[in-house]
């Protein structure tokens, strides 16, 4: 009986014919699906990935950053809406409203970086060679820089207030220690989110009624070393949230 | 026997309590179950093979590697496969995209990925569900899709915590089929409760009391301790019990 | 499911389709495939088809005529190999059914049929397009008047010319650039 090979019509529907075309065939098939499913079950990595990869020499940090929650184009839309409309606010109203928003949008969005990617699967993570805390790392940096950027040009947009143009940085780097801190602690990215943007309305308000100008807490210059002491204390508290020892106590059954 | 896991007077402690005492233990290839009741240590001494952890106390060398030594620690973990009893996972990660994402973490070659992704999607059988988010997945897919990050990078030394949890017996015997291919070129340590999962696929076994070695040897050693006792439906078990009746004794007297 | 069906699904996104197709077609396409080229070459040029089918699914027309337009696929992906590994491995001519007795069906499975091609006209022109629609892909005369706006008639007379300039053109060979009219 011949195996129909020469006859394509007939092979697309003939199961006897098809099955029998395969035996003793020394083609390893299932290598071949391989191939192909390594194409269909996934897209290749976007122009930013592949971008990172070559700054951070390393596929996975690019991964780990490409995977930011706070890094996807509908947060940093977000964000920029918000400086917007703050920038448009200030010059109505007068009152320095980039300079008063950027700190919290920064704070929460670094507190968003820990999250997806960094834990729940941290037990994993931590025996893995590119560790978690790197992959923080390199989070933390891209999104405090990106937020930065965004403040930045949002109060260079807002000529009135020039002299403002950098008062928020400084305290920008204090509330976004602390949501990373929450953050690590508490082991949620909420958690942080929710510390950064009260703690910053809680240093505004507070500046507001001891000096009667909604803007103190940008503008007054003997704030800044409490800033920088704030600082470097929460980072200090990260670091030590997110690492081995601390997380023994809590993980062990 | 050429030894991968040197494990000399390992010693671990939470707090004031003493988890692993003067352990001393020898594996080389093959796959290596580790018995014994909850709060044996089992766990613990996987974490501590798996570097999440680092030793009280002893000496470690892993693959010729020292685990004290950052470089050797990081060669160690990206030759590493690691599956923790409790995985965290990330619910909106397809199953190609978590696995690709730990694949990129273990710092393998950037070109071999996508392929190793998805025969390891294949081999534990998860073809179909492969661009499925995690969120929608069964505990059993969820735990076949830890398998498959533990086995994408062909680890030389491969740590499983109670990997059966939830799979359901057609699954256990594809999963110990896999575990003796694995073995083949490599070393497994399987830790379990399930006796009968270890009987099976198991070259040696070890059974942990209290954090101390109580028994090593073939899973036929094992049984032929327990002739002519009473506790346990099959050899293994009752091997199981007369050790762990004799070491309670022992600790006792 | 049918082959139609699946193609259908697969068009859509389904991978789980392109399995089941992959497993109904690929014993028998690397039967063929094998009989005049080595294990390797079998192997790249399977994946390279059933990756093309994947992307392109869209492109089939239901006609249950699938195993054909797989095996078209195959065909010049095993062409293509040939011109990355060097021609000198073998000769597609018996791929195919020896039977056929069209002389443009056993030349298109030949290689230097991109050389023939570029003398009907550079890539993109019109009488590319139509040759690649009729010829090449297969589509019926009229399909092609309807995606290409001519009359059917048109069509016809047109494919009839290009037929027998690439007739000339095969047989003159085309390792000679000549310069197209």
């Amino acid at each position: 009986m011949t195996d129909h090979l020469d006859d394509v019509a007939h092979l697309s529907t003939c199961d006897v014919c098809r099955r029998r075309a395969a035996e003793g065939l020394d083609v390893n098939l299932d290598a071949v699906w391989i191939g192909v499913a390594a194409e269909a079950w996934t897209k290749p990595a976007g122009r930013v990935e592949r971008v990172a990869r070559r700054l951070l020499r390393s596929p996975g940090l690019a991964r780990a950053l490409v995977t930011t929650p706070s890094l996807v184009p509908s947060w940093i839309l977000a964000s920029v809406a918000v400086l917007a409309i703050g920038a448009l606010a200030t010059e109505s109203t007068g009152t320095p409203w980039v300079p008063l928003l950027a700190p919290a949008l920064a704070g929460a969005a670094i507190a968003y970086a820990y999250g997806p990617g960094v834990d729940p699967a941290f037990e994993l993570s931590r025996s893995l060679p590119i560790s978690d805390r790197m992959v923080l790392l390199v989070r933390v940096l891209a999104v405090f820089g990106l937020n930065a950027l965004l403040a930045l040009a949002a109060s260079l947009a807002t000529p009135e207030i020039r002299g403002l143009s950098l008062g928020w940085l400084i305290p920008m780097t204090t509330i976004s220690a602390l949501g990373l801190a929450v953050a690590t602690l508490a082991r949620s990215a909420n958690a942080g989110v929710a510390a950064a943007l009260t703690g910053w309305a809680l240093v505004v308000l507070g500046g507001a009624a001891s000096t009667h100008r909604l803007a103190a807490a940008v503008t007054e210059v003997t704030l800044l070393p409490m800033y920088l002491a704030g600082t470097i204390g929460l980072a200090l508290l990260a670091l030590h949230a997110s690492s081995g020892h601390r997380m023994e106590r809590r993980t062990w059954q | 026997m050429a030894v991968t896991v040197q494990i000399e007077r390992l010693c671990q402690r939470f707090g004031r309590t003493t988890v692993i005492e003067d352990l001393d233990l020898e594996i080389g290839m093959g796959v290596f179950g580790l018995l014994g009741p909850n709060g044996a240590g089992k766990t613990t001494l996987l974490r501590t093979l798996a570097t999440v952890i680092a030793p009280a106390g002893g000496r470690l060398r892993l693959l010729g590697l020292d685990p004290g030594d950052p470089e050797q620690r990081r060669e160690l973990r990206r030759r590493l496969g690691y599956l923790p009893q409790a995985m965290g996972y990330y619910p909106n990660f397809t199953v190609f995209e978590f696995v690709e994402y730990i694949a990129l973490l273990k710092e393998m070659p950037a070109r071999e990925i996508r392929r190793a992704v998805a025969r390891a999607i294949e081999r534990v059988g998860l073809g179909d569900r492969a661009k499925a988010k995690l969120k929608t997945l069964s505990g059993g897919q969820l735990r076949r899709v830890g398998i498959a990050q533990a086995i994408v990078n062909d680890p030389e030394l491969l740590l499983l915590d109670e990997p059966t949890a939830g799979l359901d017996p057609e699954q256990r015997v594809e999963f110990r089929a896999l575990l003796r291919e694995i073995g083949g070129r490599g070393t497994v340590i399987v830790s379990t409760h399930l006796v009968e999962d270890v009987g099976a696929a198991c070259t040696e076994v070890g059974l942990l009391h209290r954090g101390r070695l109580v028994f090593r040897g073939t899973p036929e050693e094992l049984a032929a301790l327990g002739e002519g006792t009473g506790a346990g439906d099959t050899p293994l078990e009752r091997g199981y019990s007369a050790v762990l009746a004799g070491a309670r004794a022992g600790a006792r007297a | 499911m049918s082959d139609d069906e699946l193609l259908a699904a697969i068009a859509a996104g389904d991978h789980t389709a392109l399995r089941e197709l992959f497993e109904r077609h690929a014993p028998w396409m690397a039967a063929r495939l094998r009989r005049r080229l080595p294990r390797d070459a079998v192997e790249d040029v399977l994946q390279e088809t059933f990756i093309a089918v994947w992307r392109g699914a869209r492109h089939y027309r239901p006609q249950g005529a699938a195993g054909g337009w797989l095996w078209a696929i195959a065909r010049r992906q095993a062409a293509a190999w040939l011109r990355r590994n060097g021609r000198a491995v073998v000769s597609l001519d018996e791929l195919d059914s020896p039977r056929s007795e069209d002389v443009v069906d056993r030349a298109i499975d030949r290689v230097d049929l991109e050389g023939a091609l570029a003398q009907l006209g550079p890539a993109g022109s019109d009488r590319r397009l139509l040759v690649d629609l009729a010829l090449v892909a297969g589509y019926p005369s009229k399909e092609v008047s309807q995606l290409l706006g001519i009359p059917e008639g048109t069509v016809k007379s047109r494919i009839n010319r290009l037929r027998r300039r690439l007739q000339r053109a095969l047989e003159r060979g085309a390792e000679h650039d000549r310069p197209s009219r």
